[in-house]
């Protein structure tokens, strides 16, 4: 398969979705950045219809900086988890030629079986209530992967008929993998 | 976990049956609950969690070189590709080169893994169905293997081996040796499994027919390894997008016909015969040099960007997302773990089975819970 030629397609049929500026900025596939949720689904079933029928992953990262320390320390006792040199510092460090903003940047991984190909979609979404159309319509191993998200980063993704927590306990408040989680005292403190 | 209604709706031919999270067939903390209609499951909800330990937290806080031995814990049966994934991302990251010799240990070391973790299933999943013997035989096999990675590393479960820019330690002539006369002994035994197991009418008949996945079903869920190849669909990473010099190696992929638990079992059966002859030949052509990238520093910073990389574990893709701030440890880890894909399948699969097929339907999707969790 020519993905040059996908590619193109794609951003023919689907206005909103281009080649990011650096294509291989996911090292090392090509990747497409949509403009706005609402070409997610265009662009999925597009792809879904040209064989990228296996979706691989789906996932968001966090671009609110690095994490505060206190993400980790269950109470005042522990303190950060290691102190050698070379581990992190116990304030988090903000690197200046990184892009932290306050926002999400999703990512979705299609692939083409027979014609060994994979292309990513990404889209950044905001951090005040994040929501993105379900991908479950078309591929059912959104379902559990988009609850993942949805648990572990609060995502919600609307349409999908069953999205609940599936990693973290019931109990547990707020969304872990966001970089402003704080652990809120539950009972397996002491 | 949901509140149990045993009677669901209060109607009184329905039953609620929770399986697990303490159950020998479920191979770990996994909880299905199950609604029956007499014998006939009407609807199964998986429930898992019960292992989570938040790794891609934890990686948050440890440098890079420290996150390789949080991977050991995802899949604990098969902890080598493990590390293999985590450390093609963070290389693909950095840039580095691996010297040949490292790409060939790593390649000998996933190979002898996968026959190490099939041995598992093998065993486990006859005596899910009421064999008994084969479990004595494949953990015989398995302790050889695990024996082998105690003499090269020191750990029989959570190698920890190899790491960003190469691998651990080098192998030494005996372990060399070691491992042929290991190979010398496993190759007849494979027929021996056959005999004992594979072609036993007994578990033909508990398995064939059984728990059927079609083609389009298993893409559709996104299964990988065994259980999509179960299925007759041709994927496997090693061949697809090849890594640490796969594409040099001679090997079959094993594809089944129907996509029942035979299908998916045999793959595995056959799936370790192709593993030895890749341990051979990269046995036989190691190649000479060194084991770790020059330049690869204890404190590792790559520059700003993203990486995905995966590997063909001995339960499917498995993917690694990583991203980098610039800062000494990962910005963020994303983990497709094939096991956690495989699973979601369930709630659809074993809906109008029969109850009594459940414990051969769940040892046949070969699920290992620390990596569903992570």
């Amino acid at each position: 398969m020519n993905i040059e030629s996908l590619v193109a397609d794609l951003a023919a049929k689907v206005p909103g979705v281009v080649l990011a500026a650096d294509p291989s900025y996911v090292k090392s596939y090509p990747t497409m950045r949509l403009s706005s949720a609402a070409y997610l689904l265009p662009a999925a079933s597009f792809l879904k219809e040209r064989g990228f029928d296996y979706l691989e992953i789906i996932t968001a990262v966090d671009w609110l900086g690095p994490v505060s320390p206190e993400g980790y320390t269950r109470g005042g006792r522990n303190p950060h988890p290691f102190s050698a040199p070379e581990a992190p510092a116990l304030v988090a460090v903000k690197n200046p030629a990184a892009a932290y903003k306050p926002a999400f940047d999703m990512l979705w991984c299609l692939a083409n079986i027979p014609a060994r190909a994979r292309l990513l979609l990404r889209l950044e979404i905001p951090r005040e209530d994040p929501a993105v159309p379900s991908l479950t319509g078309l591929f059912k191993a959104a379902d559990w992967q988009e609850r993942e998200v949805f648990d572990l980063l609060g995502v919600r993704f609307e349409g999908h008929p069953n999205l609940k927590k599936i990693l973290t306990p019931d109990f547990l408040q707020g969304h872990p993998l966001r970089k402003d989680y704080v652990h809120v005292k539950d009972r397996y403190d002491e | 976990m949901s509140k149990v209604d045993a009677f669901p709706g209060g109607k009184f031919d329905q039953l609620f049956v929770n399986l697990g999270p303490q159950h020998p067939s479920t191979h770990g903390v996994l909880r299905v609950g199950l609604t029956l209609e007499g014998e006939v499951i009407t609807k199964a909800e998986p429930d898992i969690g019960y292992l989570h330990r938040g790794t891609s937290k934890l990686a948050e806080a440890r440098g890079y070189h420290q996150c390789v031995a949080l991977t050991d814990r995802w899949d604990y049966v098969s902890a080598m590709p493990n590390n293999l994934a985590l450390c093609l991302a963070a290389e693909k990251l950095l840039g580095v080169e691996i010297p040949p010799r490292a790409q060939h240990l790593r390649v000998v070391m996933c190979e002898l893994n996968r026959i190490a973790s099939h041995l598992l299933f093998l065993g486990t999943y006859g005596i899910d169905l009421g064999a008994f013997t084969p479990f004595l035989h494949a953990f015989r096999e398995r302790e050889m293997i695990l024996d082998l990675y105690e003499m090269l590393c020191g750990a029989r479960l959570t190698y920890n081996y190899i790491r960003i820019g190469g691998v651990m330690a080098d192998i030494s002539p005996e372990w060399a040796s070691k491992t042929g006369e290991f190979l010398g002994f496993f190759k007849p035994r494979m027929k021996e499994y056959d005999d004992l197991l594979s072609f036993n009418p007994i578990f033909l008949a508990r398995t064939q027919g059984v728990g059927l996945i079609s083609k389009e079903a298993a893409v559709d869920w996104g299964l990988s390894g065994p259980n999509l190849r179960g299925s007759g669909v041709d994927y496997d990473v090693r061949k697809s997008d090849p890594y640490s010099g796969y594409d040099r190696f001679d090997f079959s992929v094993p594809l089944g016909k129907a996509g029942s638990c035979w299908d998916r079992y045999y793959c595995r059966a056959l799936e370790m015969r192709q593993s030895v002859r890749i341990v051979e030949a990269a046995l036989a052509g190691l190649p000479e040099g060194d084991i770790v990238a020059k330049g690869v520093a204890k404190t590792v910073k790559p520059p700003p960007g993203e990486a995905y990389a995966h590997v063909e574990a001995s339960r499917g893709d498995l993917g690694i997302y990583l991203v980098s701030d610039g800062g000494p440890s990962p910005y963020r880890l994303h983990v497709r773990a094939p096991s956690f894909v495989n699973l979601a399948i369930l709630q659809e699969m074993l809906v109008g089975c029969k109850v009594a097929d459940v414990v051969a339907i769940l040892g046949s999707i070969d699920i290992v819970l620390g990596e569903t969790d992570r």
